[in-house]
């Protein structure tokens, strides 16, 4: 099955993402990679999540805290430290920053290339 | 409401949860555990959303999940060398070394005794090849003491290349080398800056 988005342009922005949607809800991880496939993101893996969220807990911008559960172990629910909330505001404003940019130029019809001229080419003597 | 799943299902998340463990040894063991009971407890909540073989299916390779897991925990340094396995490395390489040359001692002086039991004099003893140098032993009455012995520099080579091996020690210094490049990087980051 071919992926519905480029894997590479999804890692760039997963931390942002991440870091959004657990502040507005904290999530542990399964329930996450639920949300990020409601959101549209079907072909998003436990596998490129899981270890995202580990590393924003590492670098101090997601905090962790255990849940106990009657049905099974404790579950870790995952929200957005000070250094987290301050990381997604900048990401936040540098990622509209440049769609701002890219976004118009791709939506740009293109020429015709049937009435498109080409420069004509000079013999160089 | 969740279904508590079957035996079936359950051996089905701890052999996934218990192989990740086994690919996670290079992180501490606190961390690793920590990613072992959330794993568990993630596979189970998908396990109960669209069951256990999905669930399973869905986390991927192993390989790449593991691989994502030490790169989250140690980040650019991402691979390190074991300290623990270089120094038990070195332990058995000593302890091996000190029973085989109990084993030949204790074999030249039985062959002695038994055709002594009361010998006195000295006798030489040749050692075991390439691993200890030769000994003299001194006997008075069928009881000894021995001067020599000492292991040679081949066994020295074997422990260190042992730890060096076991311990993945050339991990140091490709992380060594990512960190050199990265002060380089930051270094120029800085010049760059300072001029603009």
């Amino acid at each position: 099955m071919v992926p519905t988005h480029d894997p590479q342009l999804l890692k760039g922005v997963l931390s942002l993402l991440l870091l959004r949607l657990l502040a507005e809800r904290e999530s542990y991880g399964y329930e996450v990679v639920q949300r990020l496939r409601e959101l549209g993101l079907s072909d998003i893996g436990e596998g490129s999540v899981y270890p995202a969220l580990a590393r924003l807990e590492r670098e101090g911008r997601l905090q962790g805290r255990l849940v106990a559960s009657r049905s099974g172990p404790a579950r870790k629910y995952y929200r957005p430290t000070p250094a987290g909330s301050q990381a997604l505001s900048e990401g936040t404003e540098s990622w509209l920053s440049l769609a701002a940019v890219v976004h118009p130029v791709l939506v740009r019809r293109l020429p015709d290339p049937s009435t498109t001229t080409l420069p004509t080419a000079t013999e160089d003597t | 409401m969740a279904t508590s799943p079957s035996t079936f299902d359950r051996l089905r998340i701890e052999r996934v949860v218990w192989t990740m463990n086994t690919r996670l040894q290079d992180l501490p063991r606190r961390s690793r555990t920590a990613r072992r009971r959330e794993l568990r407890d993630n596979l189970h909540a998908a396990a109960a959303d669209v069951g256990a073989r999905q669930a399973v299916r869905q986390l991927g390779d192993l390989r790449i999940l593991a691989a994502g897991y030490v790169s989250a925990e140690y980040g650019e340094l991402s691979r390190r060398p074991s300290w623990t396995a270089a120094a038990l490395t070195l332990i058995a390489v000593e302890v091996v070394m000190m029973l085989v040359d109990h084993a030949g001692r204790s074999a030249f002086d039985a062959g002695i005794t038994t055709a002594a039991p009361d010998a006195t004099g000295t006798f030489h003893w040749a050692g075991i090849a390439y691993l200890t140098s030769d000994a003299t032993f001194t006997y008075r009455d069928g009881t000894h003491t021995s001067v020599g012995g000492a292991w040679t520099p081949l066994v020295y080579v074997l422990m260190f290349a042992g730890a060096f091996v076991a311990g993945r020690m050339w991990r140091l210094l490709a992380a060594w080398q990512r960190q050199r490049h990265l002060t380089a990087l930051a270094a120029d980051g800085q010049r760059y800056g300072d001029q603009g």
